[in-house]
């Protein structure tokens, strides 16, 4: 298996795979948890539930792709692949914005988190201490970056593993010791929100389930990886189900370890600290874990640590995935080579670093503006409703991922309609067997129903949150004006794609990948499809 | 006041029940083609190693053997037995006192304990006099059951032409364990790295 060109070292094990996977997604319950209570509220759960089952289909979608077609360009590739040139773009375009937000508002929170055991760092009491803390953090992922320093695989596999018994044990105890269902039958029905809110509340529970990518950005290092990432994927999703579900759930009807009173001294539910109270929002679990009996005596201290370092984690995993994607673009030509260039001395994409850190840095001064400045803050109740910080950049990372998420579905049915030889070693379930250009292909009706539930969360995205339908699409017409312009100048068609090998691509794909057997099953369905087309031809 | 709810009993244990099983499930992938070959390869490594003899004498230099019999039994955690055979001719008595080889013996003996001692694996050392080499050693084997034996080729001035010795030949023919036999390459530079040889190998050569 030697070659001439350096390939990935496929290092990457089971738990390796689920911890990279894992600490993108696993941190987005820490921000997503406080910021739908504060929307959703009494329906926070059902809001959970859709966007749960919504990345459920997402999830398995991913999943076969990512065994199907083990490269590192993920979500981004699926859809060059399977719509071509342009819309290969778009998404992966909006698969950038994911990453750059990523950076922002995953620093953000880390701060957040740190604020609950050092009150300094308060958003709401400090901004301009909040706000260097943040940029600090940008600055010093960018810095690390670019040197080429990476937390280690292990540091995060063992970062993931912790989290994974720590967020299990404050659910086990929460529900073994503080839940009452008539609380959670209550709360559904005293405080359950309008149409719009519910929207609101939806539409931001999907950030809860961002980061699959990072399992496909991985494939192409990863062992075996038509084997190994179906049941990373599978069990990624489930437990992040589990934990999305049972956290909310257990938001609604858990009994206070240390009853909550307003400035009135009335009794608080937990869902109440969230609404307008953007310090709260940032921190959910941290507050919830300081309320689970006995368990939360200790919880309460190293919760904060810990989700701090799993969303810092998440912070940098946005930077090398924007870095990485943008490498990944650059080198089909739907970006300008420029992004490929590496730093003599580090060896490091520092253009892509510098790029997408200068572009959270910037997306943090909008997010922060309303805190740091009256005036800022009156314009933007005026025109956007008042929307904090952590809500828009919320709203952004909703946008990019729904945009993104809605291309892979559509790549998906595509792909198993003009590809139907690639061996998939899962398959989404559910699905119409049918002939499509002489061939017999599945049409996926799981795609089908998880295009209609994220393209749904994409309008409620666009209703209901007023930065973000401005901010989003103008990212995509912004992208969409650069892809022709760089296009135009280097003569290549604009709509349409470059002429791609596709076959010896998947073969060379599935070599470097050690899945030997699939190779082998692949070209022997290439051979058999061939003699079927001769055979068909008078 | 707190009290433990039927319902939240249950999902308690559900959540438990299913990240362990899940996570297990995970950590468990089956074995693809050539990961059950490299598997069958490694457990015929283990029963090869499980009890290593190496075999020196005046004939037989296994210094070099010695080492990666050593590395082996680190990795498999085998028991090594290092022996030294010396010949006693049919002109003396069987318990004749030699003492030229015996402190032969200790040095590759000593050495042998050096270098099991920097691989931080046991070994058991023994001086055994005969007038038969090859079946001193084949004995030696079906006593103590070994898995396998391990030994070098002719010391450096006594190499006579023939590919290997007759006691060599002999072992290797009528073991009825494994036989790790160390030729070294014709300019003897086996484990040698020939870039740090440096001008006296080149002038040996020529």
């Amino acid at each position: 298996m030697s070659s001439d060109n350096p390939q990935l070292r496929r290092a990457v094990t089971p738990w390796g795979s689920f911890s990279w996977g894992y600490s993108d997604v696993g941190a987005d319950i820490f921000i997503g948890l406080g910021l739908v209570l504060a929307y959703a509220a009494g329906a926070s759960n059902f809001a959970f539930l859709f966007a749960g089952l919504v990345y459920v289909c997402i999830g398995l979608a991913y999943t076969e792709l990512a065994a199907a077609y083990p490269v590192a360009g993920g979500g981004q590739y699926f859809v060059l692949r399977g719509l071509g040139d342009f819309f290969g773009f778009v998404a992966g375009w909006a698969i950038l914005l994911d990453f750059t937000i990523d950076i922002t508002l995953f620093a953000w929170s880390s701060v957040d988190y740190l604020s609950q055991l050092l009150p300094p760092l308060l958003a709401s009491i400090h901004p301009w201490t909040h706000f260097t803390f943040v940029l600090g953090l940008i600055g010093l992922l960018c810095a690390l970056n670019v040197i080429g320093v990476r937390e280690s695989t292990a540091f995060q596999g063992t970062v993931a593993a912790v989290d994974v018994l720590s967020e299990t044990l404050i659910l086990c105890f929460g529900f073994l010791f503080a839940f009452q269902p008539q609380i959670l039958i209550h709360t559904m029905h005293t405080a359950w929100p309008s149409t719009f809110a519910l929207m609101q509340g939806t539409s931001l529970a999907i950030i809860s389930f961002v980061g699959l990518e990072s399992i496909s950005q991985a494939a192409q290092e990863t062992q075996r990886p038509a084997s190994v990432i179906p049941r990373t994927s599978v069990v990624l999703i489930i437990t992040i189900l589990i934990y999305a579900v049972g956290y909310s759930n257990l938001a609604l009807g858990m009994q206070l370890w240390h009853p909550l009173h307003d400035v009135h001294g009335h009794a608080m539910a937990f869902w109440q600290l969230f609404p307008g109270n953007g310090d709260n929002q940032g921190k959910g679990i941290a507050l919830l874990s300081a309320q689970v009996p006995y368990y939360g005596a200790i919880a309460q201290y190293y919760v904060p640590i810990l989700g701090a370092i799993l969303l810092l984690i998440s912070a940098n995993s946005g930077v090398f995935g924007s870095s990485r994607i943008a490498y990944s673009m650059s080198t089909s030509k739907l970006l300008p080579s420029v992004f490929q260039r590496i730093h003599a001395r580090f060896r490091t994409p520092a253009v892509s670093i510098f790029t997408f850190c200068g572009l959270a840095a910037a997306v943090l001064i909008f997010a922060a503006l309303p805190q740091l400045d009256h005036g800022a803050r009156a314009a933007y109740d005026r025109f956007f409703h008042g929307e904090d910080g952590v809500t828009f950049l919320g709203d952004l990372y909703a946008f990019g991922a729904a945009t993104s998420y809605s291309f892979v579905f559509i790549a998906l049915i595509a792909l198993r309609l003009a590809d139907p030889m690639t061996p998939r070693k899962f398959k989404i379930p559910f699905n119409i067997p049918m002939r499509f250009r002489g061939e017999r292909v599945e049409f996926p009706i799981v795609a089908v129903i998880g295009f209609i539930g994220i393209f749904s969360i994409l309008i409620f995205t666009l209703i209901t949150h007023d930065i973000g339908r401005i901010a989003g699409p103008a990212w995509v017409i912004v992208g969409i004006a650069l892809y022709f312009l760089y296009r135009r100048g280097k003569r290549l068609p604009l709509f349409r794609s470059q002429a791609h090998d596709w076959r010896s691509a998947q073969t060379h794909i599935l070599r470097n990948a050690g899945e030997l057997e699939l190779m082998d099953e692949y070209h022997a369905n290439l051979k058999a499809s061939d003699e079927r087309r001769r055979a068909a031809q008078p | 006041m707190l009290h433990v709810s039927l319902a939240g009993a249950l999902v308690a244990v559900f959540i438990a029940g299913a990240m362990a099983s899940t996570l297990w499930w995970m950590l468990h992938p089956p074995s693809s083609f050539v990961q059950r070959l490299a598997a069958e390869a490694e457990h015929q490594l283990e029963r090869l190693v499980g009890s290593v003899i190496v075999v020196f004498s005046a004939d037989i230099e296994s210094g070099h053997m010695m080492a990666l019999a050593a590395k082996l039994a680190h990795g498999e955690r085998s028991d090594l037995h290092a022996v030294y055979v010396i010949d006693v001719p049919f002109t003396l008595p069987p318990d004749a006192t030699m003492p030229d080889e015996e402190r032969a013996a200790l040095d590759s003996l000593g050495a042998a304990e050096a270098i099991a001692m920097h691989s931080g694996v046991n070994i058991r050392t023994d001086i055994i006099k005969t007038r038969n080499t090859s079946q001193a050693v084949l004995d030696l084997a079906k006593r103590e059951k070994a898995n396998l034996i391990v030994l070098g080729s002719y010391r450096d001035g006594k190499y006579t032409g023939a590919p290997l010795s007759s006691e060599i030949e002999e072992i290797a023919a009528n073991a009825k364990c494994d036989v790790l036999i160390g030729v070294e390459g014709k300019h003897g530079t086996l484990l040698v790295d020939e870039s740090q040889a440096g001008p006296a190998a080149s002038q040996e050569k020529a």
